[in-house]
This record gives structure tokens, C-alpha cells and sequence, in this order.
């Protein structure tokens, strides 16, 4: 039995005018980390404010450790919170904030205080214990929250956009420290976050959420390279969208400004539909015309695009090539290497993938995609 | 009757200010800055410096706190001040327990009710004192009955339930100033999301309410109560139409009978709230970071 279980749990506002959780069910195992992805308003927040107990369910169940906890008041869970404006008491010092909880479930006060330590070394702030919330930085702010709600060793600890508020350089090393505790504690934890790079790198899971209702779950690993629906592949990932034109339905032969592309499966819509391509950028390889000539161009199960350079971005380890097709453009990846032989700017060249790379995208899906 | 009313006008000024900031960085004013925030000045303390000045005139061709001796030493000021800072006080109790559960509700729960609780806190401005004061004798010099049993028997046969009347006649009369000012604070901070955040740490309503919302509204609560406190010691209509012995209808009768005592006076009870708020401050733990309102 997993440690926490959402039975087909949804929720309507009142005056809402559609649901914003329908039918969700999840088995969270003990220890596990899992993250809630998915655009704003996809009803992330709500579930997990339902886990939590801020929300009541419009129908279905929590269950957390076998009990059913659906009706349990919040204060009454042991479920550790963490918000994304911190949430810190202005009034507390920074260890009078941790050590609220403890305060609350009436520990003494010695157990008060080396709990408060403990967890300051914890967050690497053990000279902040004196502070007021208003003299940290956004990310020690939020450090502290997390050692807040660690404080009382909840069973559960839930995450609403943690790193949101914060820029991009803390929101990555503080994600770091957060998956570091997490594995130390081994503390089951819930993720709610609308950044894919935050969920793929931190979960042992990914719940994919669109339109109130979930995707996909599954790993990291599945969710990228082995997306169950369309909209799953065309949020999660950096990914080119091509218009292209269906030829043949049955063989899945659509033609891309003119050119030839074998999607892998046969194709739903009708000849001559108008559809979306899209295609990962790490699974395209580029060759110059004259590579593409010795013959590995040929093998039927490759497919090609012929276009021009348009521009070389140098990111460290990878070298991101932009290749005009037609009047779109593709991105691709390269591995840096002191070897990499990188064409130049205007070079005409001959992008090479495998049909699996190709995934056709339908109306909704396209609509979902980031402009 | 005219220096009655100018000691309630110099009472009320200081108490805007209360939301004092410390911790913020301070701006540097502008040129324009200085010269209305002069002018401001001039017109705040200007009449307090003229009333002081006139205050000291009492024994003619020096300046002395005579006005000061004569005024402190009549038994009826001592008698009607403390009555009047007993009103206050109890305003300020009932005020608070009326309106803070409300505000903070209205903020949490049911934030399409704020227009109307706004309403209402306003109605004060609307209806005159007068007005008030005629309606409340009309309704509660007989007993209130529904259904032929009385609910609420006539208040104004005995000098204790005139002065619940009188108190709740207070309550109202504070409510637009009570209630704008822990609205204000409660908005600065978050409410939701601390009450919250306490929640999931295991708190009750009354620690929540005690030990997380309460604190964090320290100055809201503290501007509110005094400007309660300026209304109710300074207040002439309610008092005295309800014949009670309060220091406001005092001041008018020395005002219409004597010179340099109302001036006096005026300066006392100007001292004395302010004194009050220091106090308050200090007695409520105005150390650092816990004064600011609870945003950065
Ligand atoms: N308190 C509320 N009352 C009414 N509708 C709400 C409330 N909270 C959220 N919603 C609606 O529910 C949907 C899901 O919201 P939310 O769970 O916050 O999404 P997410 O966290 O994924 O951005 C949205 O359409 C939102 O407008
Ligand atoms: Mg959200």
C-alpha cells in the first residue's frame, strides 16, 4: 500500500464555472518525491491544497498512511507546507519560526531549541537563528521556511512553487539543497511546480496535469522521452514545431515545405491537413551537403531536411545550431568537443533524425505550446 | 466651546503617524518635500504652540503654569477625565473584539462581503452624531420587545447600562477609523497565507489569532486604538445628550466660563495621548523588525 493515496479526487469551486481537479488519482510511495508540472490553472495548487487539507474535496479521497484523511482538519495532519511568497512570521525571529511548531505541539523547551539548531545547520544558516524574517534574502527566507516545516517531522511535506519568487540562479542551487534534504530525510514529498527543468530534475516522478485533469505519470525519464499524449510532449522539452502537410495518411508521409518526412505511426488526419511537426532538438543530427552525400543519407528509416545556417550559439557544453527550413527554424544540440567541426553561418546543410523523433502534434496541443 | 473643539482636532492630528516604520531606509526629501512637509508642520503646530503660549498667560505680565494648577486641581476634571478614559478604554476593548474576528474573516473567507462591512464601518460619516444620539434614546428608553417578551430592557433608567449604551454608541462612532485600520493591516500581511502556514504547523484558531495574526497587526491595532481613544475622551454629543459625567462636555463648560483652564487642558490631554501612545508602543514590544507591519 503506498503511503499516500488520492482516490479519484475532484474539486469545484463554487461559481466556478469548470472543475479545477477532475478524477485524480495518485499512490505517492513512502519516501518518494513527486512533482506536479503543468501550465497555470491546470489545478495543481488546488490538489495539493486538498493534500494538505486547506481544500475539501468535491469528491473522491486522500488517504495518507492507510487512514483516511479527507476530512481532517490541517492543523490536525502532520503535513509540512511550503509557500511560495515564504510565508514567514514578520513577528518571529528566524529560530522562533522554526521553532513554532514544536512551541505549538508543546515540546519542551531544551527540545525546542536543539530541534531549532539541528535544523539551521540543516538549511547552512546557523548564524541566522537571531534574524527577523525581513533582514534574509528571498532564498534564505525560503531556506528557513523549509526548515519551518521540517521543524515538526511531518509525514508529508508539500511544495506550491517554492522557487518561483526567486531568480534564476538561487532557484537552481536552492533546488539542489531542497532534493539533498529531501534524500537525507527521506521525507515523502509533493512538488507543485509549472517549470519542467524543476520537475524533471528533482522527482522520482512526474504528474503531468493539463485542464484540470492529469496527463502522464511517470519518470523523468518516460515522461521526456516517451510522452503519452501530445500535450505531454509538447509542454515538457525544447521542441520545434515545423507546419507540415499530410500526404499519405496510411504511411504516415507528410511533406515539410516541400520535402519528404516518415512520421513513425500512420496519421489520423486526412491528406493534405495541415498539421504540426514537432521535433527534439537533442535527436537531430546535422550534416554538411557534402557529408550527406557517402551514403548514410540513404537508409529508408532516416529522415532528412535540408536547410541554412542561421545561427551558432556556443552554451558550454552544447552548441546550439539554428537551421532555416523553409520559413521556420529548427533548433538542434551538438556536444561540445574540441574536435566539433561547427559549419558557419549561411553553410547549407542536411539535418538527420529517425522517425521516432517525429511527433505530430494535434490542434490542442499546438495551442498549448509556448510562443 | 471653541477651545474644547480645538483640543479634539489637536488630539486627532498626531495619530495618523502611528504606522511608524523603523528599519525602512530613509528617503531623502526633495526640495518640494521640505517645503509642504514645513508648511504641514506649521499648520499642525502652530495653533498647539499658540494654545500653549495663551495657556501660560494666566497670571497677567508673566508667563506660568497657573491655568495648568487651577485646571488640575478642580475635582470635576480629575472626575470626568477618568471617566471618560474608562469609556475609551472600554471602546477600545469592544471595538477590537467586533472588529478585528470581522475584518480578518472578511479578508480570509469572504472577501465579496467587503463592500458591505466597508459600508457599514462608514455609516458613522453619514449619520451625524445628533442623529445617533436621538435615534439611541428613542429605541432604548423603552424596552425593546419582539413578540410582546422584552429582549432588552429600557437603558437609560440607570447610570450603568447608559454607559453600555454610551459605549457602544462609541463603538460605532470609531468604526470607520477601528476598521480601516486593521484592514490595512491585515492586507500588508498576508493573512491567508500565514494563517496557513501556522495551520500546517498544528496551530488553533486562538494561536493563530494570538500569536501570528495579532502581533503582525500590532500597529494597525495601536493607530486604531488611539484614534478611538482621541474620539471617545474628546467626544461632546453623545456624552452629553446621555448626561454623562464625560471630560468632553467638561471642557465646554469651562470653555464657556473660564479663559486661559480650556487652553490648559488642551495641552494636557494633547500630552497625555501622546504619552499614552509611547506608552503603548513601549508596553506592546516595539523592538526590532516586530513594529513594521509585516511586509518588508
Ligand atoms: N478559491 C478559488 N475559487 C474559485 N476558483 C479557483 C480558486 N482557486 C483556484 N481556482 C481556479 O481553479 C483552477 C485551478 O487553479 P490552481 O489549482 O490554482 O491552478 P495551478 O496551481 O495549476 O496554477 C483555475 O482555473 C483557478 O482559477
Ligand atoms: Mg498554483
Amino acid at each position: 500500500m503506498a503511503f499516500l493515496n488520492l482516490i479519484s479526487v475532484s474539486k469545484i469551486y463554487p461559481n466556478a464555472l469548470q472543475p479545477a481537479v477532475i478524477d485524480f488519482n495518485l499512490n505517492v510511495e513512502a519516501g518518494e518525491f513527486v512533482s506536479f508540472l503543468g501550465p497555470s490553472g491546470c489545478g495543481k495548487t488546488t490538489t495539493l491544497r486538498m493534500v494538505a487539507g486547506f481544500e475539501t474535496p468535491s469528491a473522491g479521497k486522500v488517504l495518507m498512511d492507510g487512514k483516511d484523511i479527507t476530512n481532517i482538519r490541517p492543523n490536525q495532519r502532520e503535513i509540512g507546507m511550503v509557500f511560495q511568497s515564504y510565508a514567514l512570521f514578520p513577528n518571529m525571529s528566524v529560530a522562533d519560526n522554526i521553532g513554532f511548531g514544536l512551541k505549538v505541539g508543546g515540546k519542551p523547551v531544551a527540545e525546542i531549541k536543539e530541534r531549532v539548531r539541528e535544523m539551521l545547520a540543516l538549511i547552512k544558516l546557523e548564524e541566522l537563528g537571531a534574524r527577523y524574517p525581513f533582514q534574509l534574502s528571498g532564498g534564505q527566507q525560503q531556506r528557513v521556511a523549509l526548515a519551518r516545516a521540517l521543524a515538526i517531522r511531518p509525514k508529508l511535506l508539500l511544495l506550491d512553487e517554492p522557487l518561483s519568487a526567486l531568480d534564476a540562479k538561487i532557484r537552481v542551487s536552492l533546488r539542489t539543497e531542497i532534493r539533498e534534504i529531501q534524500q537525507r530525510l527521506g521525507i515523502t514529498t509533493i512538488y507543485v511546480t509549472h517549470d519542467q527543468e524543476e520537475a524533471l530534475s528533482l522527482s522520482d516522478r512526474v504528474v503531468v496535469m493539463n485542464n484540470a485533469r492529469i496527463e502522464q505519470v511517470g519518470a523523468p525519464f518516460e515522461i521526456y522521452n516517451f510522452p503519452a499524449t501530445r500535450f505531454v510532449a509538447s509542454f515538457v522539452g525544447t521542441l520545434n514545431t515545423l507546419t507540415a502537410e499530410v500526404v499519405d495518411p496510411a504511411t504516415g508521409l507528410l511533406s515539410v515545405h516541400g520535402q519528404p518526412i516518415h512520421a513513425v505511426a500512420p496519421l489520423q488526419e486526412q491528406a493534405g491537413a495541415q498539421v504540426a511537426l514537432a521535433l527534439r532538438p537533442e535527436l537531430l543530427k546535422i550534416s554538411t551537403e557534402r557529408q550527406g552525400q557517402n551514403g548514410d543519407g540513404d537508409d529508408a528509416s532516416e529522415n532528412t531536411l535540408k536547410g541554412v545556417i542561421e545561427t551558432i550559439t556556443f552554451l558550454g557544453s552544447i552548441v546550439r545550431i539554428d537551421v532555416r527550413v523553409g520559413d521556420s527554424v529548427v533548433k538542434l544540440d551538438e556536444f561540445n568537443n574540441p574536435h566539433l567541426k561547427l559549419p558557419k553561418r549561411g553553410d547549407a546543410v542536411t539535418i538527420t533524425f529517425g522517425r521516432e523523433a517525429c511527433l505530430v502534434l494535434d490542434r490542442a496541443a499546438r495551442a498549448a505550446l509556448p510562443a | 466651546m471653541s477651545a474644547a473643539l480645538e483640543a479634539t482636532k489637536i488630539e486627532r492630528a498626531p495619530a495618523p503617524a502611528a504606522p511608524l516604520q523603523p528599519g525602512r531606509t530613509r528617503r531623502t526629501f526633495a526640495p518640494f518635500s521640505w517645503l509642504w512637509w514645513t508648511i504641514g508642520m506649521l499648520y499642525l503646530g502652530l495653533p498647539l504652540y499658540g494654545t500653549f503660549v495663551f495657556s501660560l498667560q494666566k497670571t497677567r505680565g508673566t508667563l506660568s503654569f497657573a491655568a495648568y494648577t487651577s485646571a488640575l486641581s478642580e475635582p470635576l476634571f480629575l472626575r470626568t477625565f477618568l471617566f471618560s478614559n474608562i469609556m475609551a478604554f472600554s471602546t477600545i476593548i469592544v471595538s477590537l473584539m467586533l472588529v478585528v474576528p470581522t475584518a480578518y474573516w472578511v479578508q480570509l473567507r469572504a472577501p465579496k462581503w467587503r463592500p458591505a462591512v466597508e459600508f457599514i464601518s462608514l455609516m458613522p460619516f453619514v449619520i451625524p452624531a445628533i442623529v445617533l444620539v436621538f435615534g439611541l434614546i428613542k429605541t432604548y428608553s423603552r424596552p425593546l420587545q419582539l413578540l410582546g417578551i422584552t429582549i432588552i430592557p429600557p437603558l437609560t433608567n440607570s447610570t450603568m447600562t447608559t454607559n453600555v449604551l454610551l459605549v457602544a454608541a462609541y463603538t460605532v462612532l470609531s468604526l470607520p477609523y477601528m476598521y480601516r485600520s486593521v484592514d490595512n493591516g491585515l492586507r500588508a500581511m498576508d493573512v491567508r497565507t500565514l494563517t496557513e502556514a501556522a495551520q500546517s504547523l498544528g496551530a488553533g484558531w486562538p494561536t493563530i489569532l494570538f500569536r501570528v495574526i495579532f502581533p503582525n497587526l500590532r500597529s494597525a491595532l495601536l493607530s486604531g486604538s488611539l484614534l478611538t481613544f482621541a474620539i471617545v475622551v474628546g467626544e461632546l454629543t453623545l456624552a452629553s445628550f446621555l448626561n454623562r459625567p464625560a471630560f468632553g462636555p467638561y471642557l465646554a463648560l469651562i470653555g464657556n466660563h473660564q479663559t486661559y483652564e480650556p487652553a490648559a487642558l488642551a495641552i494636557v490631554t494633547f500630552g497625555l495621548t501622546w504619552l499614552a501612545m509611547i506608552l503603548i508602543n513601549v508596553a506592546t514590544g516595539g523592538k526590532k523588525g516586530a513594529t513594521v507591519t509585516g511586509v518588508r
